[in-house]
């Protein structure tokens, strides 16, 4: 069975940009591709992660950027997942580098949030509820989370003041990301004292709304060596959906989310103590505290010290770091390509080109992407270094 | 299995669940095979796969399980922001989402509240699908 590999990643500056998606898309190919033969000379098959046609009233994204790409009668579609969208794009890529369909296939995700401003894109996001009885109460994405942090601070030893600890590490692992949409650092105060989105969920507990495109060339590890690009081996993949109505899970074990990472883990023969960064969904705080228990990283209820130093953590948590790149919170959330912003993240860390925020000896990363509310879909991928046993 | 005879009458479908709301009465789907209880009632059983699955009706007391606020809404609720949304643990076993008649500052986890329904708004049948637009809105009083 071919090995598939990230060979090659590129993205779009991230935040409020003044290109559409399709052009969005362009400049992340156009890193992705520098010092590679064309796209058309190499790509078989096309993914789009997209969550949403009404931010630009487009679809047939697959369509739109294999076209951008320069390519032709090749397959190409949209997947959709909400905020799991990437991921997805990234796992049907995989899959068919793995069971020898295609050699190079181009996994890609893109959104274009700010067109419709800020009720737009509530708005679009509410679409990912149950329609029946969640969206028609007028239910956000904020508060979804925040019927999530509630129960959960109600369950754990966790406060509003650690929450927002996770907030204060990921922008100040974005202060190091020359990538990130928010490259500052910000204090406990500033998170605390910021306005009431959803409680006990405020403004800088939430990942922001922008824009943003990445591409991601997923090979098998002889065309990358041909291609003389430093690779990074998808060694697991998984996936798994929960219920879509949030009243109907258990809202402080992302259970989906569980079964995705441990699917990810037992193809790629390691255990969550072998894991040294970790790419989580942190849409909102409340998020890394639950992906981190989730994952196997941290004993229930524990979750919410990832902000800690290994050291100081409680017993039984691995010393994995999570989100060196300053996770959605501070990286940036542009939805569709989420997924595959994590897996950047994770191909520049384990190639020795994450600069400042390089973790010292990593060889192994996690990534988990969520869609809709928590684990209504989640996606976990496992990479490794070539060397990684 | 017998879905094949599901019509918009019946409580297994959307309809038939908002049909029975409006005149008053929460049904909800019962797993015959492990009772998980559904809310609304469908054709199969999420928690153990079996399409053996009963429609009874549910208590419409409950307790509030978690809750929020909404300060940011979509544009349609706009003008009824701040609202308290919560997840409702219903006294059958069922849990559902809904909006809460109270402030936020006045609800907690545990607290008492019954589910009662009323028209849709003007707003609300503005922004509703033609097929939802006479399904009545479930709120959450305090008890």
């Amino acid at each position: 069975m071919p090995q598939p590999v990230i060979a090659s990643v590129g993205a779009s500056p991230l935040g409020r940009t003044d290109l559409p998606g399709r052009d969005l898309f362009s400049v992340a190919l156009a890193e992705a591709f520098d010092g590679l033969p064309d796209p058309a000379d190499l790509v078989e098959a096309v993914y789009v992660g997209n969550q949403s046609e009404s931010y630009e009233h487009q679809i047939m994204y697959g369509t739109l950027l294999a076209e951008w790409a320069g390519l032709r009668h090749v397959p190409a579609e949209r997947v959709e997942g909400c905020a799991a969208a990437g991921a997805l794009a990234l796992r049907h890529a995989v899959k068919d580098v793995r069971n020898g369909e295609h050699e190079a296939v181009l996994a890609c995700g893109v959104e274009k949030m700010t067109s419709a401003g800020t009720s737009g894109a509530t708005d679009a996001l509410s679409a990912a509820f149950d329609r029946a009885i969640e969206q028609r109460s007028g239910i956000t994405a904020p508060s979804q989370y925040a019927l999530l942090a509630q129960r959960y601070l109600h369950e754990t030893e966790a406060t509003e003041r650690d929450l927002a600890e996770i907030a204060v590490k990921n922008h100040a692992n974005a202060a190091r990301n020359p990538r990130a949409q928010f490259p500052k650092e910000i204090d406990v105060a500033t998170v605390l004292e910021s306005d009431p989105i959803a409680p006990p969920l405020k403004l800088y507990d939430c990942a922001p709304v922008g824009d943003g495109a990445a591409a991601v060339l997923v090979t098998t590890a002889e065309l990358a060596a041909d291609l003389d690009r430093p690779q990074v081996r998808v060694a697991g993949s998984g996936a798994s959906a929960n219920n879509i109505a949030v009243a109907e899970r258990d809202m402080t074990d992302v259970a989906g989310a569980r079964i995705a990472a441990e699917t990810a883990y037992e193809e790629a023969g390691i255990d969550a103590a072998a894991v040294d960064i970790a790419e989580v969904h942190d849409a909102f705080t409340v998020c890394e505290a639950l992906l981190a228990e989730a994952a196997g990283f941290a004993p229930a209820g524990t979750g919410y010290q990832s902000y800690r130093a290994p050291a100081e953590r409680a017993d039984g948590w691995t010393d994995v770091q999570l989100s060196p790149s300053g996770g959605l919170k501070a990286r940036g959330h542009p939805i569709g390509a989420t997924g595959l912003l994590q897996a950047l993240e994770a191909y520049e860390q384990l190639t020795g080109a994450a600069g400042d925020r390089a973790v010292e000896g990593a060889e192994t990363a996690l990534l988990l992407n969520e869609g809709g509310v928590a684990d209504a879909v989640t996606v976990g991928h496992v990479l490794t270094t070539a060397e990684a046993p | 299995m017998t879905d094949g005879g599901l019509d918009a009458t019946d409580p297994r479908t959307l309809p038939g669940f908002f049909d029975a709301l409006a005149d008053g009465e929460l049904l909800g789907g019962v797993c015959a095979d492990c009772g998980q209880v559904l809310l609304p009632p469908r054709p199969a059983c999420y928690a153990c796969g079996s399409r053996a699955v009963d429609v009874e009706p549910q208590s419409r007391e409950g307790r509030v399980f978690s809750y929020t606020a909404v300060h940011t809404p979509p544009p349609a609720f706009a003008a009824d922001a701040p609202y308290t949304v919560a997840v409702v643990e219903l006294a059958d076993g069922g849990r559902l989402l809904g909006r809460v008649t109270a402030d936020y500052a006045d609800v907690a986890i545990g607290d008492a509240v019954e589910l009662t329904v009323r028209e849709p708004t003007a707003a609300e049948r503005e922004v509703a699908l033609d097929y939802e637009t006479d399904w009545p809105v479930h709120v959450f009083e305090p008890r």
